[in-house]
């Protein structure tokens, strides 16, 4: 099959049209929290059964590419991972956002979308059956051994208090191990519900920890949203300098989304957060990363979405799916009746991959043009929709986005238990990101361990196992290597300045040049909880085999120990004198207790009442919340009809769009 | 500006209502309107695809489409505790499997019980079998056997997950040949067959429909039918080779509780005629799936003997019947 050949194959018009449609749902959809990557292609698959192999695929790799560029939208905007793929772009997208640089913060993710787009495909297409090979050397003590790699990334998150960051991951990870066991089969923390068999849903948590806690402070002042942008526009010229300036960096970021691709089992989440923690480490200036520099938007999106195409190579070399949309992909090829093997991309076979590879590059440039146009609407529509309507749509998103990922009412009710929780959290100086990364790699990390040790334990070789194997030991070489490279920096700089220090006096402040002089009372009393709590955890793994009990009882273990040093920690210092109110606007406590309260009983009366009626009914009185003037016989007005037309517009959306099953209760 | 945001939304639904609409007829009675599929499990695996083959003709003998969608979690539990809370107008049904729906509630309170859901058909199993990689030593199942003889303990099993119909085949197995093997749960069947290609472990206890889409790189030492498979003539039975192993996943349907008597019966005949489709027939089974019809006549009598087929056998696992 020629190169030209295939082009011209998917360059018919019926093709390119399914291309252009595809990615530009794949961006909308993937823009709204809750309805992923995974979900657009499940809906869209059963409309390719009538298509030719070549332009199915097409349409349905189109849509994924789009989804994954899409989720960075909403972590610009709102500060929510519009798919588990964009966690680390609300790392710094979310603060250039604020700060006004918002326009910029979307022409720089769509940008590094399109070229690890393009890099992942370019792999896909010269080098998948050889890099087929990877995945299958991928053992489960590499998966474990890249799961703390990811977790390396906690002092990162954390800068300023690197032990509440790694009590936060700590209690992510134990999130990760509540429901049935793969390995081992047991049933845990599940408080004897059954909401919580099935684990704690890593899409919904996402929405309640980032979405919750931004919804809770907008409605509590008056202030805007975002920052205005001082220069308006897309600022491409600005944003391509940025990228020249960082070629390296997408080089490395593309190359680790499509290995991470390649990985059944790890995804565009992890790529992104991994190839986030190897930009930071390479730059020149890490302190800034979490705080609104480009770099790190460039690594998380340009990797994840080098894994559309990585994540291809092993479902189309190896029937193994490389990430969870790849997986109903397969599905739909089969049905298609294509074999997977190393025999599809035989030059001498119909050349239907080909086209399919073709498709696939044109998509991924045509996130170019049409994200840029995208995220230009949803950036303005951010920027000026009045608060009493911005407040409740946002509220909504979390709603419909957390119900929509298996059309589960409870899935709503965790992500909002989930939320407020991680906005008192968030107070006390305890970020969400590290417990989403725990969250994220804890089951990873935990099958790897167990597996291992199985397989270890049968072998009679534990050391040879854990660390006898290359792969394993390049990774946990990086390991080391990120953990000890700002040390080795630091002991080096004050070496210079010729005054030699302990290493153990710089792990202690490593990360915390602004230690507060007074008394945290906010975090004694959570650290006591969480030590009670872990005390209770370790009390329940007793009961568990020993395949099952290994992770819970050494987190519960670590997290009891790390919350008693954070209370004897802040306990002998003298208290913190009374804050003297500095003039500007404090935020409006009852406005959040409403808000809450009102949320509460939308994701608790939903199934009563049916989905439209709850949601117009929670929508109107969140905007009456929200305002913070007396409205005039015309806002009301325009509010109300506005209310119909989101709630409306949604309703159409999930229940006819994507043939969803709504709650309908008494109403509908 | 309202208006252009406006305007996106109205592009995405044009877009949904034209997919949408593109179904054409339907039919008077019911059913009349799509009916709603739920697939307990991840996508991908096993349940994902034959309902993914189910769909592409559904509409063909139904008169209506099927949408699918997912509710994974523990191990399938997690959608078969809610099922009977769900709406039982018979646009709602939810895949359902064994040994998984008798083995779990026997095992632990999963939030169900066996007894509680209704399933109105059971369509095919996919047969237990033995896969190690092409450049493996192990050529036969009695090479395999002897190796577990030497070293007890160090042959390893990939399988899916704990208490699954691999886990209990080579529990089984490991008893009717008096050998010890180790077993290795994953999380699925993709990830267990990457660790047979990959030769993280000895072997893999998988599912005979793994056979196809990796002919070339693994080998299939035995199958657990009754007789030879069509789709893989060279591969021994265990009856065969003088191990009385036969089982697999068994696949089927199940709706909520309030579900009326009729709307079972048609889904059931539904289902029937999905699986006398020629075309459909021969794609599973050159995809390694062996076709049954329990309809729902026959469903008591079929689960009061699996019932005791697994409860005899989960002794042998070690799980104590509550």
């Amino acid at each position: 099959m020629e190169f030209l050949g295939s082009f011209s194959g998917a360059f018919t018009s019926f093709n390119l049209l399914i291309a252009l449609a595809g990615v530009t749902l794949g961006l909308v959809i993937g823009a709204l929290p809750g309805l992923s990557a995974t979900l657009a292609v499940a809906v869209l698959v059963p409309f390719t059964f009538t298509m030719a192999p070549a332009s199915g695929l097409i349409a349905l790799g189109a849509v994924y590419m789009g989804a994954i560029a899409g989720g960075s939208f909403s972590a610009i905007l709102i500060n929510t991972p519009g798919t588990p793929s964009s966690i680390a772009t609300t790392f710094d997208g979310y603060p250039m956002a604020q700060r006004g640089d918002g326009g910029l913060a979307i022409t720089l993710a769509v940008l590094a979308s399109t070229i690890g787009g393009v890099v992942g495909v370019v792999a896909l297409w010269g080098l998948a059956p050889p890099l087929a090979d990877v995945a299958l050397a991928f053992g489960p003590p590499e998966y474990f051994w890249l799961a703390v790699l990811g977790l390396t990334l906690i002092s990162a998150l954390s800068a300023g208090n690197t032990l509440k960051g790694l009590i936060g991951a700590a209690i992510g990870l134990l999130l990760s191990t509540v429901g049935v066991a793969v390995v081992g089969g047991d049933v845990r923390y599940t408080l004897d519900t059954q909401v919580l068999l099935g684990g704690i849903d890593i899409t919904s948590a996402l929405i309640g920890f980032y979405c919750v806690p931004v919804v809770l402070d907008l409605v509590a002042t008056r202030a805007p949203h975002l920052k205005l942008p001082g220069n308006g526009g897309y600022r491409i010229a600005h944003a391509v300098r940025i990228m020249l300036a960082g070629k390296l960096n997408l080089l490395r970021s593309s190359a680790i989304g499509t290995l991470v691709g390649i990985l059944p089992g790890a995804g565009g989440s992890i790529a992104g957060l991994i190839a986030y923690a190897e930009a930071r480490r390479a730059s020149k200036y890490p302190e800034r990363f979490g705080k609104g520099e480009p770099d790190g938007l460039i690594a998380t999106e340009t990797s994840n979405n080098a894994t559309v195409g990585g994540g291809f190579i092993p479902t189309l070399v190896l029937g193994i799916p490389g990430t969870p949309p790849d997986a109903i992909i397969l599905g739909a090829l089969l049905v298609q009746g294509i074999r997977t093997g190393p025999s599809l991309f035989d030059p001498q076979g119909d050349g239907a991959i080909y086209t399919f590879m073709a498709g696939l590059m044109i998509a991924a440039l045509l996130v170019l043009p049409v994200g840029l146009l995208i995220g230009r609407y949803a950036y303005r529509a951010i920027l000026s929709i009045p608060k009493p309507l911005l407040v409740p749509s946002l509220a909504f998103l979390t709603i419909i986005g957390s119900f929509a990922i298996h059309s589960d009412p409870s899935d709503t009710q965790m992500m909002l238990a989930l939320g407020v929780a991680a906005w008192l959290l968030q107070k006390a100086g305890f970020s969400p990101s590290p417990i989403v990364l725990g969250l994220v790699l804890g089951q990873i990390a935990e099958q790897g361990f167990v597996q291992a040790y199985l397989i270890g334990s049968a072998q009679n070789d534990l050391p040879g196992m854990f660390f006898g194997r290359p792969i394993s030991l390049v990774i946990l070489a990086v390991v080391v290597l990120t953990l000890a490279y700002p040390l080795v920096v630091k002991w080096f700089k004050s070496r210079q300045a010729g005054r030699l220090s302990e290493i153990g006096e710089i792990l202690a402040h490593e990360g915390q040049p602004e230690q507060k002089p007074f008394r945290d009372t906010p975090a004694i009393v959570f650290g006591g909880l969480f030590a009670i709590l872990g005390i209770l955890a370790w009390l329940e793994a007793r009961d568990m085999s020993a395949m099952g009990s290994v992770f819970p009882t050494t987190l519960s273990l670590v997290w009891v120990s790390l919350s008693l040093a954070l209370v004897a920690r802040q306990a002998f210092k003298p208290k913190a004198p009374r804050a003297t109110p500095d003039g500007s606007e404090r935020p409006s406590t009852p406005r959040r207790v409403l808000l809450v309260a009102v949320m509460t009983a939308w994701a608790v009366l939903m199934p009563v009442l049916g989905f439209f009626v709850s949601s117009l009914a929670a929508f109107l009185s969140i905007t009456a919340i929200a305002s913070f003037e007396r409205m005039s016989p015309r806002t009301l007005v325009v509010n109300l009809v506005s209310g119909i037309v989101i709630v409306g517009a949604f309703y159409m959306l999930m229940s006819q769009a994507l043939g969803l099953r709504m709650p309908e209760g008494i109403g509908f | 500006m309202r208006g252009t945001s406006f305007r996106t939304l109205i592009q995405a639904l044009a877009m949904g209502a034209t997919l949408a609409l593109a179904g054409g007829a339907q039919a008077q009675g019911y059913p009349s309107e799509p009916i709603n599929y739920v697939i307990p499990f991840n996508p991908g695996g096993e349940s994902d695809v034959s309902a993914r083959f189910q769909q592409a003709v559904f509409e063909q003998v139904a008169g209506v489409k099927t949408v699918i969608q997912y509710m994974p979690g523990a191990g399938g539990a997690k959608g078969w505790s809610k099922l009977n809370s769900m709406p039982g107008d018979g646009y709602t049904m939810m895949g359902i499997n064994l040994p998984h729906a008798i083995l779990q509630p026997m095992q632990k309170d999963v939030g169900y019980k066996t007894e509680d859901l209704v399933s109105v058909h059971y369509f095919h199993y996919t047969p237990d079998a033995i896969f190690v990689q092409k450049d493996s030593p192990i050529k036969t199942l009695g090479d395999l056997i002897e190796q577990a003889r030497k070293t007890p303990g160090a042959v390893t099993f990939s399988g899916s997950s704990s208490y699954s119909s691999n886990h209990l085949a080579q529990a089984r197995l490991d008893e009717l040949a008096g050998i010890k093997t180790t077993y290795i749960p994953f999380s699925g069947t993709g990830p267990a067959i990457a660790a047979v290609l990959g030769k993280q472990t000895v072997a893999g206890f998988n599912f005979a429909t793994s056979a196809i889409a990796h002919a070339d790189s693994m080998r299939m030492l035995a199958v657990a039918t009754e007789q030879r498979m069509p789709a893989f003539p060279d591969v021994p039975t265990f009856r065969e080779l003088g191990y009385d192993l036969v089982g697999g996943a068994y696949r089927g349907l199940a709706v909520p509780s309030s579900t009326p008597e009729d709307a079972r019966r048609k889904l059931s005949a539904i289902i029937s005629g999905i699986n006398a489709e020629p075309e459909f027939r021969k794609k599973m089974e050159d995809g390694g799936f062996v076709l049954i019809d329990i309809d729902y006549e026959k469903m008591p009598a079929f689960m009061a003997a699996k019932q005791k087929e697994y409860g005899e056998l989960a002794d042998k696992l070690g799980i104590k019947p509550r």
